[in-house]
Formats: C-alpha cells, structure tokens, sequence
C-alpha cells in the first residue's frame, strides 16, 4: 500500500461481476446448453495399472450412443500443461490411451442424448483388462525395473528412456557447499513431508464443445488458460487455430487445476467432433478427485550458520510423488529449489529434486506451486536455528531474507530478477507487534491440558514469471484497450479473474489512467478468435503482469486520444490532463493551469468519429521483465488440547506486501482465503490410497474429504489484516501479486504455533489430533512425566 | 411411471409429469432453467444445492421432486425484487464475499433461512448455519461480515417501516 492518492486505486467498489454472482446469473461451465446436446460420459480404468486386451462397445452402440476408443483419438504425445517452453516440456499424455495408470484413467467416452442414457451407455461397454503391477509409493515405484507406468515419454520431440518409474530430476548448486557446511558452527537437518491435497474447486471439471460448419470449433471449458488450451486442441485435432475458439467463462474456483488442459476438455472435443453434435460432459466430483491434485512433496533439509546467525551453506534432497503423469515436473522440481533459494540468503547450495511415477491422480499446480511445501520446511528451520542460536526467531529473518538490491529467482533457475521494493522488515515487526510477540508463552513453562501458541512464518510469491532475459516459462499478455463514443472504454483480453480480482484491478487501472468513473470501463467478453495471446492467470502473475500489461495498453490508447482533444482544444497533447467528472458520470480532458479550457471524452470520441479521425484504440503484447515478491507474514495463536490432540485457531494476524493495494477489499479476501487452504493443508487435508484396490481412500467421496468449515476459523474480529507502505517501482501504479502469497507461509505458521504451545515440532503434514497425542504420549515417555498437569475441563467452543 | 405436480417456485406454478426418482435439482435447472442452483456433490455435502423449501434451507440433491408437490420454493433467481437486490445479495457484493461465486446462491439462501428466523444471529448461529455450505474461495470470514451486515440492514428496513 503506498501514501499516494489516487481516485479508485485503494477504494472499494462493487466488483463487476457480483451482481451476476449474488443472483444467479453468472454462467459457468457446468450452466452451458446448446440446442440438440448430447452428454458425454467418461469411462474411467477401475484398475490402477492396466492394459485393454478387448473391449466391446456394442452395447452401447445398441442404445444409440455415440462411442470414443483410444484409437478413435490422435495417437500423438503431449502435455497438458503449456506454460513451458516446449524445450522443456515432457509429453507422456494421449488423449485416450489402452494402457491406464491409476483407477479413474479415462480410456473410452459415450455421448448420448440424455445424461441417463449416457449412464447406461457407459455401463453397457465391456473390457478385458490385462493386469499390471502398480505402484503407490516411491520407494516401489523406483524399485520396479519393468512393467513401468510409461514406456515412452518424449521431452520435446526426442523419447527419452524411464528407468525405474523416475520422471525427471534436476539439480541446481551454487557456491561451495562442502566449504559453506565446514564454516557453520550450527547445522539444524530434518525431513519434511508434505500431503496430497486435493483442489477442490467447488464447481468439478468440465466442457462443452460444439462442431461449427467450417470445420472449426467453439468450446466453453473449465481451464485457466484459454490461449494454450486453443493451441493445443488445433495441434491435437488438426485444425488451422482461426477456427478454434476458446470462450472464456467463469470457473467455479481453480487454484491451479485448470493452469492445464484437463483430460475433459480434450474428451469433450473428441466426442463432439465423432458426433458432429454439441457435446457436454461435467465430471462428477468423485472422478474430479482422480483428477487432479497437490503435489505432495518429502523432503531433507540442512541449513548450517554462524553463531551470529548468519547462514553459511543448505542443503535439500526432494522427492515427488507426481502420480500417473508428468504435468511438467520439470518446472515444479525447478521451483523447489527456487523457493527455497530466494526466501533467505544462502551463498552455498545444493539442491536435488526427484520426480517420480506412481499409479495415482497426477500432480499440478495447487496455490503456491510447491512454495507452501518449501516454505514449511525453510521456515520450521529457521525457527529452529533460531531457539539453537538463543536468537529471536523475528531477528533471525529480518538478517537474513532476500530483499531490496538482491537477485532472487522464486520461479525457478531460469528467471532471475533484482527486488526493487520491500516490506519484509514492516511485515515481520508490525506484525510481531499486533500478535504480542513477545508476550508469547514459553512452552517448557506451559502446563494443564489446554495450551496456548503463536508461531510466525513468512514467505513471498513471484508476481508472474517475468524476467529481463526469458527462462523456461512464457509470459505476457495480448490486450486491447478502445475509446467508445459515448466516452466509455472497453477492455479486451484473454486475461482471466478466478474471483481475486484481477479483472476488476485492470479496470481500476484504467479509470485513473483515462481519469474516468470506475462504471465507465468495461471488460469485454473475451475468446481466443478475437484476442491474442496470454499465457493463463497464473503465478500471482494476474495484476502485476496481466493488469500492467493493461495499464501498458491503455496508455497507448490514452496517447491517441489526447492527439484527438489537442487538435480540438488547440493546445500540445502533452499539456493536456484528465480527471473524473463522477457527477457528471464524465472523463474530462483540460489544459494544465487553465481547467476551464476542457472537454468530455464523450465529445472527442464523437468528434474524431464524425470528423472520420478514427477511434482511439490499440492492441499488443506486453511481457513484464520482473516478477516481484510480494511478500506476507503469518503469525497464528493456537489452543491446543493435550488430551484429544485437537488444534483450534484463536487468531491471525496477517500482512501483505502488495505494493499499492488496488481492491483493498478483495485483497483481504484473498488472504482470508488463503489462510483458510494453508490451515487446511496444515491440519487437515490429504487424500491417500488403498495399495489394494488402488482406490483413493475416501472413494472419491466428498464426505471423507475432510476440510476446514467456518466454524472451525476464527471469529471475523480475531482476523487482522494490515499491508506494508510499500511501491513496486516496475509495477503498475505500483502494485504487485497477492494471491499465492497468501498461503505459503501459513503451514508453516500453524505449524510454529503448535510447536509454541507443546514443545513439539512437527515436521509432516497434515498434523492430525493422533499425530499430536502419539507425540506428546512419546515425549511423556522421555521425560518419565504421567501426566501434563491434571485433567481439566474443557471450556465450551 | 410419472406423477403429475405443481412446484411453486419464486411465486410460480409450474404443472410437470416427474419420474418417481428425479432430483429436485435436476428439475430446476434442466426443466425449469433456473441454472443458479449449483451441483458440486451430489451427495449432501457441500451445500452448492441449497434452496428453501417453505423457508428452510434444504438440499436439492437430496430431494426427489415429488415430495416438493405443493411446496414453496424459493431458489437464489427469487431473491431480486423489481430490480432492488435482496441485502444479503447486496451485503455479500459490498463486503467481498463472492470470490469465484459458485457458492454464493446457495450460501445467500442458508443464510436468508437463518435471518428470516433469527434476524439478530450471533458468528456463532452464523456459523452453524452455513456448516453445511462450502466455500473453498473466501475462508468464511468475509461470508460472516456479509451477512451480519444484511442482518442489521433487514433491522433497519423493519423500524423504518414500523
Ligand atoms: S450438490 Fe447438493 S450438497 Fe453438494
Ligand atoms: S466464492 Fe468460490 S467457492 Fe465460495
């Protein structure tokens, strides 16, 4: 938040789509009906490692359904993610393929007129299946010499060979470790695991497609990235990409599971192109739950350092469970060591990642992209040095974050960038300030059986994936910005909002660069025929890259405009000023020093139309050469019950380092949000497998999908937000991200204030009430103490 | 075998020949349109269905359309009136409670249940009364404000007119 003024930056207003929302008139994918349908359904392996030996679909041929075998898809290999370079891109997917590598693996489709007689279509196809041997942890997996989950995975356009289950792997040093490691006079090393947690989304997965005459088609899918999912259904389907339109539609939620094309859209289309008609599918939630999730992640980690606190060296060892397919590993395995690298100085470090197959749902992008995961462990570390260092866990951090004037590359090797602005110390004090940080219980000192905590973690997320020279991720984003001639402005682009804002902050933007009331700027509809390209809304990147490159745009157009007033108003463009007229409902234009010589933007757009100058309006690319850490500070107070293990949250203090915060309403949302998943991900969520059946535990099933509910979170009032006086020097109007860096430190957070009430640190997510009492039963045990005090009543919640 | 009902919905009569297991929901919105009654379980656990049924907050996923016969039906399209939001709408717009919005229809009418009963709840009765209402967006908080907000905005409205 910067002390500059502004007319709409920092005001809340009505968002643009709320009206919609809040009446039920929003369309999302699973709302989309054309004339003369058919409804699709996905036959999905009950196996979790098979090959088809026969399959027979004349049972559903006899109901009249339409059918979709392996063969009737393009053989061809790809990824479903397209934000990598294709240099650095793994192609292990077919859209439908006779060898399935988890139960729920989609191997055939049916489409049919009703939703019911799809079902029974579905139901009426028989298979023979050749079973395999699978595998469900990573120790068996990389055991396995033969019957592999893939035999051939291309990286690029060369098969490279997969020796036991393993992916890919990438290593990353920097500096001496061996010399960092031999200077340190403390080293703290643990093992960090961290759950597989599913999205989500409250609305599941799904497409419509419909065949147009030309060859051509128009898709209303569930994706966060409309201009990679045309491209790759023009390479798969062999269609020229002017004929391949994108809608962009309103998901319900995403969180990273539509930063990929998912299986349904690419089904959805082949099924429609068989039939020639409009198809729907909508997966259900129990298959959305074999579709996608976190990528879990374990871990060893060694950080050594000087007395003084000052880090000499680090060392990390992951591995990956990505589950039945390669979503770009790559670039995960490439962020764990970036995450890690740009929280805290390190000037030794040899990071490992492994990433390897096993026979369940495949891994993506989940909010955070492995920082979470990363930032638990650092974090949990850096507490540790600290009580080993007789150092405040506080002090430790401000002395050694990566900050201002610093290189730091969060996304990965291959994008570095310098820090222009920072409010980490802010953070880390203020924040210490409002939670009574140094009024924080002792843990040794803490008897009875309900015990109090407060624990901090901090942590950042890039704001895109920016850099002066390009790495391995695409970045930039295609806008149009044009002048109507009733002075309105409309804003083009494939740039999506998933409910944080982003769309809303772009016209915000807008209005205080035209000088316009905020209800003056419009967003246009946007498909991928009429748009140019945007890599997705990804990465925190949607403001600082999406909503800059905007500003960027609108800039031009304002400039076209201002020629248009100086002709009319006889006075140089450059002396020309603008401002809002909100009585009025007008842009104004005047001459600097002499605002009674002015003019609407209504009246010259209509002067350029009639005078046939044309319409003020632009169109480009603008890509951002940074992507700047918009930093956060967690601290949580907990209350934990000794005698049941359960963890209740008492209070939150949260601060942001946004830049200039543009919706300071749905900025706060966004870190309610985000500590609402974090704590999820802490206490809660995970989802494993039965080796036996090869079924996800909970079946698919919402109701063993355990997660946090409002009455599990604090009361509104113990909830507390402040944003640091920063301004991002390269951003617009000086904003940078939010989103992501909303969860990432939380975990860890949670994690911290658990340790503070009990002694204890937990080094596995989720901590579970059983994980809690196994530990404190096991700690008595060691101290010979029988009990923490003698029992009490527990107060009621 | 079909039986032949009337629903009520938002004030409607709409006569219709229903199969004895179709869900409600499958009828308000492939039959009747009203697309705003969101699916996201099926199974009775994340609340996106909710629509009242003679004022309570019921699951229509749950419920066979039959055993609506005769009932009113209020669905989140029946909130607006002549134009004006219901405060609850307004309240979740100004207060940032709609994130992605897939929620919010049936998370407004949980929450219209509990002020049409309880027109003063405490976070408490709020809380218990959205329990069964999913939002994976927003983390609740601003969920809570919203409808603390409408409650005291529906307060005022009621002494004005009294
Ligand atoms: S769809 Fe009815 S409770 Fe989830
Ligand atoms: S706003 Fe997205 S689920 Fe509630």
């Amino acid at each position: 938040m910067s002390d500059k003024t502004y007319y709409f930056l920092g005001k809340d207003f009505p968002r643009k789509e709320g009206r919609a929302r809040v009446t039920g008139r929003e369309v999302y994918p699973s709302d989309v009906v054309l004339p003369g349908m058919l409804y699709g359904k996905i036959l999905r392996s009950p196996r979790p490692h098979a090959r088809i030996k026969s399959i027979d679909f004349s049972g559903a041929q006899k109901l009249g359904a339409v059918v979709l075998a392996p063969n009737d898809t393009p053989q061809e290999f790809f990824n479903v993610r397209q934000v990598s370079v294709p240099r650095s891109t793994y192609k292990d997917w077919r859209i439908l393929s006779d060898h399935v590598r988890q139960v729920g693996d989609p191997y055939a489709a049916v489409a049919a007129e009703t939703e019911e007689l799809a079902e029974q279509a579905a139901e009426a196809v028989q298979v023979e299946w050749e079973l395999l041997p699978a595998y469900f942890s990573i120790e068996e997996a990389m055991a396995a010499e033969d019957n592999l989950i893939h035999d051939k995975v291309y990286l690029q356009d060369k098969e490279i060979p997969i020796q036991n289950n393993i992916a890919c792997t990438r290593e990353v040093t920097e500096g001496d470790v061996d010399k960092g490691f031999a200077e340190a006079e403390v080293i703290v090393e643990n093992e960090f695991v961290t759950p597989r947690v599913y999205h989500c989304q409250v609305e599941p997965r799904g497409c419509t497609c419909r065949p147009e005459p030309d060859g051509g088609i128009t898709v209303w899918p569930s994706t966060q990235a409309l201009h990679n999912t045309r491209i790759l259904l023009g390479q798969l389907f062999d269609i020229p990409l002017n004929k391949v339109n994108v809608i962009r539609i309103t998901g319900g939620g995403h969180f990273g599971s539509g930063i990929h094309t998912n299986p349904v859209i690419l089904i959805t289309v082949a099924l429609a192109l068989k039939a020639g008609k409009p198809v729907k599918i909508l997966q259900s939630r129990e298959e959305d739950l074999y579709d996608h999730c976190r990528y879990p992640t374990r871990y060893t980690l060694k950080i050594g350092a000087k007395k003084d606190g000052t880090l000499t060296a680090g060392q990390m060892k992951a591995w990956v469970d990505i589950g039945s397919h390669h979503v770009q590993a790559l670039a995960f395995l490439g962020v764990l060591a970036g995450w890690w690298h740009s929280l805290y100085r390190l000037p030794n470090m040899r990071y490992q990642g492994v990433a390897v197959y096993t026979n369940k749902a495949p891994t993506c992008a989940m909010q955070g992209y492995g920082a979470p995961q990363v930032t638990f462990g650092v974090e949990t570390t850096m507490t540790i040095l600290a009580e080993k260092l007789n150092l405040d866990p506080i002090e430790l951090r401000a002395n050694n974050y990566v900050g201002l004037g610093e290189i730091f590359w969060g996304q990965g090797p291959t994008i570095r960038s310098l820090i222009h602005s920072d409010g980490v110390k802010e953070l880390l004090y203020t924040g210490a300030e409002k939670i009574g940080w140094d009024k924080r219980p002792d843990p040794k000192a803490q008897s009875g059986r309900l015990r109090r905590g407060i624990g901090v973690a901090r942590g950042f997320h890039t704001s895109g994936t920016g850099a002066p020279v390009p790495g391995e991720v695409k970045d930039f984003t295609t806008v149009q910005v044009k002048v109507n001639e009733d002075g309105s402005i409309d804003i083009l682009t494939a740039l999506m909002d998933h409910g944080g804002g982003t769309l809303d902050a772009a016209a915000k933007l807008v209005a205080e660069e035209f000088g316009v009331p905020f209800d003056k700027v419009g967003i246009s509809p946007a498909d991928t025929r009429s748009t140019g390209y945007d890599v997705c809304t990804h990465a925190t990147r949607g403001v600082y890259c999406g909503a800059g490159a905007v500003l960027d745009v609108a800039q031009d157009t304002k400039k076209i405009l201002l020629d248009y007033a100086s002709r009319i108003l006889n006075a140089p463009a450059d002396s020309l000023k603008t401002r809002p007229d909100e009585a009025e409902n007008e842009g104004i234009i005047y001459v600097e020093g002499m605002p009674e010589k002015n003019i609407t933007i209504r009246e010259v757009a209509q002067t350029a139309m009639n005078n046939d100058w044309g319409t003020a309006i632009s169109a480009r690319s603008v890509r951002k050469v940074n992507c700047p850490p918009a930093y956060t500070t967690f601290f949580v107070e907990v209350e934990v019950d000794m005698e049941t293990g359960m963890v209740r949250i008492l209070r939150v203090v949260a601060g942001s380092d946004a830049g200039t915060v543009i919706n300071p309403a749905l900025a706060k949302g966004q870190l309610e949000g985000g500590f609402y998943r974090g704590a999820g991900m802490a206490l809660l969520e995970d989802t494993d497998y039965d080796p036996k059946t090869g079924q996800l535990t909970n079946r698919g099933l919402l109701t063993d999908y355990k997660m946090l509910g409002a009455v599990d979170l604090p009361d509104p009032e113990k909830f507390e937000i402040f944003f640091a006086h920063t301004y991002e020097p390269t951003g617009p109007m000086g904003a940078k991200g939010i989103g992501e860096a909303a969860l990432n430190p939380v975990p860890a957070a949670v994690a911290a204030a658990i340790h503070n009430a009990t002694g204890i640190w937990f080094t596995k997510l989720p901590i579970l009430p059983e994980d809690i009492l196994r530990a404190v039963r096991e700690e008595r045990k060691r101290d010979g103490k029988k009990a923490p005090g003698k029992p009490q009543a527990v107060p009621e919640r | 075998m079909k039986t032949a009902i009337t629903l009520n919905v938002n004030g409607k009569e709409y006569p219709l020949e229903v199969k004895a297991n179709e869900i409600l929901l499958n009828v308000l919105r492939d039959r009747l349109g009203l697309m705003g009654t969101k699916y996201g379980c099926g199974i009775g656990e994340c609340g996106d269905c909710t629509v009242l049924l003679d004022g309570k907050a019921i699951l229509s996923c749950q419920s066979l359309a039959f055993t609506a016969d005769g009932k009113k039906i209020t669905t989140i399209e029946g909130l607006e009136h002549n134009g004006s939001l219901h405060p609850l709408q307004q309240a979740f717009i100004d207060e940032g409670a709609v994130q992605c919005g897939y929620c919010t229809p049936g998370m407004i009418l949980s929450a219209k249940a509990l002020l049409d009963t309880k027109p003063d709840p405490s976070d408490q009765e709020i809380k218990q009364a959205i329990r069964g209402n999913f939002c994976r967006c927003t983390g609740y908080t601003n969920i809570i404000r919203a409808i603390k907000t409408a409650s005291e905005k529906i307060k005022d409205q009621g002494r004005k007119q009294t």
